[in-house]
């Protein structure tokens, strides 16, 4: 049996404005093979759920941002909400602020990654997140950049053994690519076949039953 | 001169649909695939993949590839975001042996069940 006959899932996704182009997006994520997304801004721009496919999941997310100290207050804030929360590393203040604060999810590609956040990260259950979009918006040095950044996050995530996440952080129903071709670009810094896939069926669904409401803590859980 | 059977490199014929506002033409295509090959592998990878666009009509089309350079060639055609200013995205429907197989298994079937699905 094919590793890809599992469930995937996509767990940034921008929602356009308009219900038509939300739609259309939707249906693209369909016919690339997802099973469901996480949305950014699904509370934000009202989308009418009653109009999307019933056999597709659409999970609320949210990108926490800022300095460091109103990073950890958004992370507590939301920490008990059910949704999924995702910093973005973008420098290694934020980064630091984001792993050391319990309940993020993904800590979406830290920029300087290292064996001290590796770790905390490792303590906190936090998964690694690794933007396959930015392999393909970008092109010579600026890929360049993103492709070693990815390499060492990878293996730091082996050697301290995080769950790692793939996005291609579409915001457009042309932004979405299969999740084959995701595993071929993750290919490109060193990443196998199988860490590809868990990243985007294992570990998702593994996130959504800890922000499911009769999850307590790893090992305690309300039947 | 033929090529002798042992020495004869393996292919493979990646069937793949495109999905963009406007028809993108064969040039257009042709240019923005061997420009995102350059630019992930270079000269060196690009030759190695030896890649040739076999059919095109629009929509749909076969590209060649290697036989153990697949997974690069898919990485490639994923590379591709935009083509003559429009959005694209190139979603690939199959790999197979033979550009006939290419053909009738993936594209085919692809058109069959999109007509099935228009009608419902």
């Amino acid at each position: 049996m094919s590793v890809f006959n599992a469930k995937f899932y996509d767990f940034m996704v921008h929602l356009p404005d308009e219900m038509d182009s939300v739609i259309s997006l939707v249906s693209a994520a369909k016919e690339f093979g997802y099973s469901g997304i996480a949305a950014l801004n699904l509370k934000k721009n009202r989308t009418d759920m009653n109009q999307l496919p019933k056999d597709f999941s659409i999970y609320n997310a949210i990108e926490v941002s800022g300095k460091p100290s109103k990073l950890r207050d958004e992370i507590r804030k939301y920490k008990d909400t059910g949704e999924i929360l995702i910093a973005r590393g973008r420098n290694e203040e934020v980064a630091r602020a984001a792993v050391e604060t319990e309940r993020l999810d993904i800590i979406l590609q830290p920029v300087k990654f290292n064996n001290v956040l590796g770790k905390i990260a490792s303590d906190n259950s936090i998964a690694l997140g690794f933007n396959i979009g930015s392999i393909i918006h970008t092109r010579g040095e600026e890929r360049v950049r993103e492709l070693r950044i990815m390499r060492a996050n990878l293996m730091y995530a082996r050697k301290y053994d995080l769950q790692m996440v793939l996005t291609c952080e579409p915001y457009s129903m042309y932004d979405f690519r299969s999740p084959r071709e995701m595993a071929a670009l993750g290919g490109l810094f060193g990443m196998s076949l199988k860490e590809a896939v868990d990243g985007m069926s294992t570990v998702p669904l593994d996130i959504i039953r800890k922000k499911s409401t009769g999850h307590i803590q790893e090992g305690v859980e309300i039947i | 001169m033929k090529t002798l059977p042992v020495l004869r490199e393996k292919k493979r014929y990646i069937a793949f649909k495109i999905i963009s506002e406007n028809t993108i033409n064969r040039r257009e295509l042709t240019e923005e695939l061997f420009d995102s090959m350059y630019s992930l592998f270079g000269d060196k990878g690009t030759s190695e993949i030896n890649p040739a666009l076999m059919s095109y009509d629009g929509g749909f089309g076969v590209l060649r590839c290697q036989k153990d350079r697949t997974s690069d060639t898919r990485a490639a055609l994923a590379c591709i975001n935009r083509v003559g200013g429009d959005c694209v995205s190139i979603q690939v429907l199959g790999i197979s042996g033979t550009v006939k197989g290419a053909m009738e298994k993936f594209i085919q079937q692809s058109i069959i069940k999109e007509t099935e699905l228009e009608k419902d």
